[in-house]
């Protein structure tokens, strides 16, 4: 009973109770538009490439790096893979592994970057955004580009059960992700590198690796993500990319609020994308204009880092509570032997 | 003090706010006007400071008039830092207590008389407190707002040549314009220095340097000595902290020998001997051999030659299985970065490492680590262990592979399973393995990363120290764990500060000085006095065992 009480508390699971808030909201406000099947499909159908992205974005954020080009590596795969199928005569599975595996290259050279030039991971990632957005204006000519091979966008149209594959391929990346952070070494090693580079390191890890692998990791599943955005548009669009990077960074900096305590995880990630998206879709059938996602993602990414720092501090002082209750418990003062912490 | 907080690395990491702001607390301190003429300009009356029951300082008394150079030595423990802190305002000294800044008259009354005026008070830290990027004239101007008005801009060449002449005051000359991060130690000593100093109008000044020689190279002592010599010329009162007592006997006109929180003896240092002080610092330090069972066996295990890098000259030395085998040495005599330049996390310039007849390779951790060398650093915090991970997760760590099954998975039951026992086996405090590290006191996370080690079946076990920030009772712990590791074989070494533990804890001792292994002491002549004696003076000492052997 307790541990179920603890594993529903406000600090663990808030979003849950935020999506409860929003939903009770719409459903009052406007019940004919929000309360529809519809509605929510669509919810979940137009945020399936956002949660991909920002699936992706969890991994190099756990290992401590930070992957400011992730919108632009989502534009890259929008906007290579129409070209790869409308100038090349490829099939189009190996079409998509292609621009898969660009997408993991430019992962590559960003860790390479931080790496080997020890170029913080801030502006390493920056400097590879805009070298994409170049590589995607040239590509496309600042055009879009409009496949006409047929097939193609069958795997964002087709359904299965009424939904659409790619809240499936969402699904199955999530699964993936979560697999290898939370099950394996390799997961291990990546959260170990983002808790403390300097102990990872003397612990025997290669974080050098960690950071490389895990920042083309991440470039990967966010090409995925604009592989899929194209068949959904059934074309290329040289100015989608930029748009992902905002959603994705609160979705997963909001998920680390929610499940593990302060950590980057993939289902806290998904539960935050739909949230946010629930609030944004809830304010646009009420008929707020149409800034207004903007301004939701900017408000709930400052309040989503507000969250976490409060999160981390009141951990902290219930954490040393309990120790503190602990040392009472056993009658000692093992804190009270290290004057230097509790004299001022 | 920590083998972190060498001078230039510290600065090197700390921004301007921190160090400085602990100094900037007691820069401000001043007293009311002196009324007699040569008297002393800080005055300690008999001050004590208690923790938690335990009796850090007891009745200290000490003056430092104008133009003196007083020292305080003592061993580890006995009370120096606190005194530091006291006399700084750190901390707030038991009730009794006085520390008094000019005369011993009434505070603010009684103004204008000759020679009188407010006294200041400037602690230096090993962390100077300078912004190692910013230049020394930069650095100087920080807090004295020489530019004039804020908005004003600044007048390059005025400030330039007024920064000259303050570093010429201490009789340095060099480049002023260059980031004080590529200045000498010593250098930016003297800078911190010029801040210090510069800033007061008036000569009445107090100055406590704690362990300034500490990160110097030898040769730029004197520099530094130089620089304090004429700051005491200046009027300026002097409070050097010191564990080198040659250097003491050469700066210091008095020395203030600690033991146990008490004032021993002021000697002239004049009339006294380097002898006679470590006599007095060691006091009744019991010199009978605590030799406990040995288990030392085989041929050695690891085997270190030539190896350098850092304050590290030259060392060679070999461990056997089942030895635990301490180093020694003050601060700055390479004793805090052999265990890292052996395991690889400190940049090794050359020489060579093997365990068990294997060469280890360059020095890199994660060869070290699969060569079966463990490692636990002296800063926990810094490099040690990962606070926001749990206990588990920080014990398995460096060796998942037997936990590894199919699709790389872990087995998280076996995982837990291995957790419960080795903190069983550790007597981990709580036995909660999915704790966060982080609510864990300090002998705990210290018990956790030594169990790191040997649960990855390291045959060599490097510690620095290894009950740094841990509690009584947390220490006994740390010490029976790894005297039962080296029952199992494991070659175990002990770089610590502290004489009392190696004394204890194990079977041989090397001593380093200045970059080098001086003295090797194992059987009856080794004792934590032989320790401390060797360490504080291993000219003499190791004399005198030539002598007799």
């Amino acid at each position: 009973m307790r541990r179920v009480l603890r594993a529903l508390s406000f600090r663990k699971v808030s979003a849950l109770y935020l999506l409860a808030v929003i939903f009770l909201t719409f459903s009052i406000w406007i019940p004919g538009r929000f309360l529809t099947w519809n509605n929510w499909k669509t919810i979940f159908e137009n945020q399936a490439t956002v949660g991909i992205a920002a699936v992706g974005l969890v991994i190099p954020l756990a290992a401590g790096s930070f992957d400011l080009a992730v919108g632009t590596e989502v534009g890259l795969g929008v906007v290579l893979l129409p070209w790869l199928l409308v100038n090349t005569g490829i099939p189009t599975v190996i079409a998509v592994l292609i621009t898969l595996a660009a997408g993991a290259v430019v992962g590559l050279a960003s860790g390479g970057l931080i790496v080997r030039m020890r170029i913080d991971s801030f502006i390493a990632t920056l400097a590879m955004s805009s070298v994409l957005t170049a590589i995607v204006e040239w590509l496309s000519g600042d055009q879009q580009i409009i496949v006409t091979r047929t097939g193609f966008e069958a795997m964002a149209r087709d359904q299965w059960l009424g939904i659409t594959l790619p809240v499936y391929i969402l699904l199955a990346v999530a699964v993936v992700v979560w697999y290898a952070l939370e099950m394996t070494p390799a997961g291990r090693r990546i959260y170990a590198t983002g808790g403390n580079l300097d102990a990872a390191r003397l612990a025997g890890v290669s974080t050098a690796t960690v950071v490389v692998v895990s920042l083309a990791a991440c470039a990967l599943i966010a090409g995925g993500a604009g592989v899929v955005e194209s068949a959904a548009l059934g074309g290329g669009d040289p100015t989608i990319g930029p748009d992902y990077l905002l959603p994705a960074v609160t979705a997963a900096v909001l998920g680390s609020t929610q499940f593990r305590e302060g950590r980057f995880n993939v289902w806290g990630t998904i539960v935050a994308v739909y949230v946010l998206e629930a609030g944004v879709q809830g304010l646009e059938l009420a008929g707020a204009p149409t800034w207004i996602p903007s301004l939701f993602d900017g408000v709930a990414l400052a309040a989503s880092v507000a969250l976490a720092r409060f999160e981390a501090s009141t951990a902290a002082t219930s954490g040393i509570r309990r120790v503190l209750k602990f040392d009472r418990d056993r009658g000692g003062a093992a804190l009270a032997d290290r004057p230097d912490d509790v004299t001022v | 003090m920590s083998a972190g907080s060498a001078v230039g690395s510290a600065d090197e990491q700390s921004p301007a706010g921190r160090p400085a702001s602990a100094a900037a607390g007691a820069e401000t301190a001043t007293a009311g006007p002196l009324s007699a003429m040569g008297g002393p300009l800080i005055s300690v009356r008999n001050v004590s400071k208690t923790f938690a029951g335990t009796r850090a300082l007891s009745g200290v008394s000490f003056d430092v008039g104008a133009g003196e150079i007083v020292a305080v030595i003592g061993r580890n423990g006995s009370g120096k830092s606190t005194l530091v802190k006291v006399i700084a305002g750190v901390y707030r000294p038991d009730p009794g207590s006085q520390v008094q800044l000019g005369d011993e008259g009434a505070p603010g009354g009684g103004g204008g008389a000759p020679g009188g005026g407010p006294v200041g008070l400037h602690v230096l830290h090993q962390e100077l407190g300078l912004v190692s990027r910013l230049s020394a004239v930069e650095n100087l101007g920080l807090c004295e707002g020489r530019g004039g008005a804020g908005y004003l801009p600044l007048r390059r060449r005025r400030e330039r040549s007024q920064a000259e002449e303050m570093i010429g005051f201490f009789g340095a000359s060099f480049d002023v314009t260059v980031p004080v991060g590529r200045l000498s130690a010593a250098e930016r000593t003297i800078v911190a220095l010029a801040r210090a100093l510069g800033r007061w109008t008036s000569p009445r000044n107090v100055l406590v340097l704690d362990e300034p020689t500490a990160a110097l190279a030898p040769e730029e002592v004197g520099k530094l000595f130089g620089a304090v010599r004429r700051a005491a010329a200046g009027g300026a009162g002097v409070i050097f902290i010191s564990h080198r007592l040659r250097e003491v006997i050469e700066l210091a006109d008095r020395s203030g020998v600690l033991r146990d929180g008490r004032v021993v003896e002021i000697v002239r240092n004049a009339e006294s001997s380097l002898e006679h002080l470590v006599e007095l610092i060691l006091g009744g330090v019991t010199t009978s051999a605590a030799t406990g069972p040995d288990h030392r066996e085989g041929p050695s295990l690891l085997r270190v030659e030539n190896l350098r890098g850092g304050r590290v000259r030259e060392a060679s030395f070999e461990v056997q299985a089942g030895e635990v085998l301490g180093v020694a040495g003050l601060l700055g005599s390479g004793r805090e970065e052999l265990n890292g330049l052996v395991f690889g996390a400190k940049r090794r310039t050359g020489g060579t490492v093997s365990v068990a007849g294997t060469p280890a390779g360059p020095g890199h951790p994660r060869l070290s680590a699969r060569r079966g060398i463990g490692f636990v650093s002296a800063d926990r915090a810094r490099d040690g262990v990962f606070m926001t991970l749990s206990a588990r997760e920080n014990l398995t760590l460096p060796h998942l592979r037997p936990l590894v099954r199919a699709f790389g998975r872990i087995d998280r039951a076996a995982e837990g399973r291995d957790a419960r026992e080795w903190f069983a086996s550790v007597e981990l405090r709580p036995p909660e393995p999915e704790r966060r590290l982080q609510f864990f006191s300090g002998g705990n996370q210290q018990k956790v990363l030594i169990a790191r080690w040997l649960r990855a079946r390291a045959s060599v076990l490097l510690l620095d120290e290894p009950t740094q920030g841990v509690d009584l009772g947390g220490r006994a712990a740390i010490y029976e764990l790894l005297a039962s590791a080296a029952r199992a074989g494991t070659a175990v070494v002990v770089s610590s500060s502290d004489a009392g533990e190696l004394a204890e804890l194990c079977d041989r001792v090397l001593v380093m000085h200045d970059g080098a292994v001086r003295v090797v002491l194992e059987g009856e002549a080794l004792n934590e006095g032989a320790i401390e004696r060797h360490t504080l003076d291993p000219d003499r000492a190791a004399g005198a065992r030539q002598a007799t052997s």
